[in-house]
């Protein structure tokens, strides 16, 4: 008898070296065999929604004000139930602030109720105490709240509108229900000297990890990104810090980061792409956070199409070829959000 | 034994995809091992997982040692866990004895 259980090189690698462990996340998630040879992606990441209540310097979308465009009702549960046909495993829900969506709850019943793992990517400024009990009946794979600081003032000039003390306060208020709380901070020119001290706050507060890595020059952090980019000297620092943090919690409370850029993501994916998908809030898909690319429309094609379109599309000559200016010229990145039909 | 808390299955054409979202690990295995996670799912043992598979492989001497290989792997990831006591004590995916 042979019994195989293989796993992925980079997913070994991720058990192995523990700086790097989580890191790799969705390098080491989300592929398994060619992404072409799946019959559904493995991950959906869906931005719900773009309206936000903060309008930070850094946000990857661009966030603020809703899509005019944006998928209803309708739309929505459609989307989902072909989410549990097609026995995708995992979901993330992102914005915007995707605690203003007004279907939130009842989206994440469905999907949890259907025993699919969903992770929740919030500014956590909605989260009080009546908030927190709901969404530790739900059971998710983990709530995740952004903190850009140890203080409210590095935290505050980051995440423009933004209040510390309310994000902490959400992570007091899920700890305390029992949910799998995550702490992601992204470093940048303001915050990076707070790295440490952030890691030490999260271990105070009693979350379950804190996720990092460099940050993404995608959308408004592209836009911004001379005034926000740490430079090498700080980022060695940064790693330096986590290495030490690592060494601290080891055991007590995951530190864990992705330590590619974006350029290096991209460059990983043209050769590998992964076996998920990007939905935007108005049913676009993207093929990838970084690149222009749509690769199909949920509010007129069905999951299971557009994921052949986003096989095709990582083959298309055109992409290849613009992924290719991008990581030579990574200024290109700031029309990451001018979206181009594949 | 049996799955922990974030443990997804699905089987593809290519084998079986044993996906455990909170570490974002997959495993991919083939028919035999996708047998053994039926018998996991079913609430079996190791004991009660290898008697089972030796019915389908006589005289295979090594069933033994590949099955319990195959389950310390998973256990190792924390893809499972085995029950302590009564039904409502187990080892979670965060490591801990609830």
């Amino acid at each position: 008898m042979n019994i195989e259980a293989r796993t992925e090189r980079s997913i070994n690698s991720a058990v192995e070296d523990n700086m790097a462990e989580g890191a790799r996340r969705l390098k080491t998630t989300i592929e398994g065999m060619r992404f072409e040879d799946y019959k559904a992606p493995l991950f959906v990441a869906w931005q719900i929604n773009s309206e936000c209540n903060l309008g930070c310097l850094h946000c990857c979308e661009e966030a603020g004000h809703s899509m005019p465009d944006e998928m209803n009702k309708e739309e929505v549960f459609d989307f989902l139930q072909q989410i549990v046909n097609l026995n995708i495993p995992y979901v993330a829900f992102s914005g915007g602030e995707p605690l203003l969506h007004p279907h939130f709850f009842e989206m994440c019943e469905f999907l949890r109720g259907n025993n699919v793992s969903l992770k929740v990517e919030t500014n956590g400024e909605f989260v009080n105490e009546r908030v927190a009990e709901k969404l530790a009946k739900l059971r998710f794979r983990s709530v995740q709240i952004s903190l850009d600081g140890a203080t409210d003032k590095t935290h505050e000039k980051l995440r423009l509108r933004g209040d510390w003390d309310k994000a902490v306060a959400a992570c007091r208020h899920l700890v305390k229900n029992g949910v799998n709380t995550e702490i992601v901070f992204v470093p940048t020119k303001f915050n990076i000297h707070e790295t440490g001290a952030l890691i030490d706050l999260a271990y105070s507060l009693g979350v379950y990890g804190v996720y990092t890595g460099k940050m993404m020059r995608i959308g408004r952090a592209a836009k911004n990104w001379d005034m926000l980019c740490p430079s090498d000297v700080e980022y060695e620092k940064f790693f330096a810090v986590l290495k030490e943090k690592i060494d601290l919690y080891r055991g007590k409370m995951k530190v864990y980061y992705y330590p590619y850029d974006v350029v290096e993501e991209l460059k990983y994916r043209l050769e590998s792409p992964s076996a998920s998908v990007l939905v935007l809030p108005n049913g676009k898909v993207k093929l990838i956070g970084p690149l222009p690319f749509i690769c199909g429309d949920l509010k007129k094609q069905s999951l299971a199409l557009v994921w052949e379109a986003y096989k095709k599309a990582w083959r298309n000559p055109d992409v290849i070829k613009f992924a290719k200016k991008v990581i030579a010229d990574p200024k290109l990145l700031a029309e990451s959000n001018t979206w181009k039909q594949v | 034994m049996n799955f922990t808390e974030h443990v997804k299955i699905r089987n593809e054409k290519f084998g079986t995809v044993i996906f455990e979202t909170l570490s974002e690990k997959i495993f991919i295995t083939n028919e035999t091992g996708a047998r053994i996670l039926e018998l996991i799912g079913q609430g079996r043992d190791l004991p009660q997982i290898v008697d089972e598979l030796r019915e389908g492989y006589l005289g295979d001497q090594k069933i033994e040692k590949d099955t319990t290989d195959f389950v310390n792997c998973l256990k190792e990831n924390n893809f499972i866990y085995r029950k302590v006591g009564n039904d409502n004590e187990y080892r979670s995916s965060h490591g801990k004895i609830n």
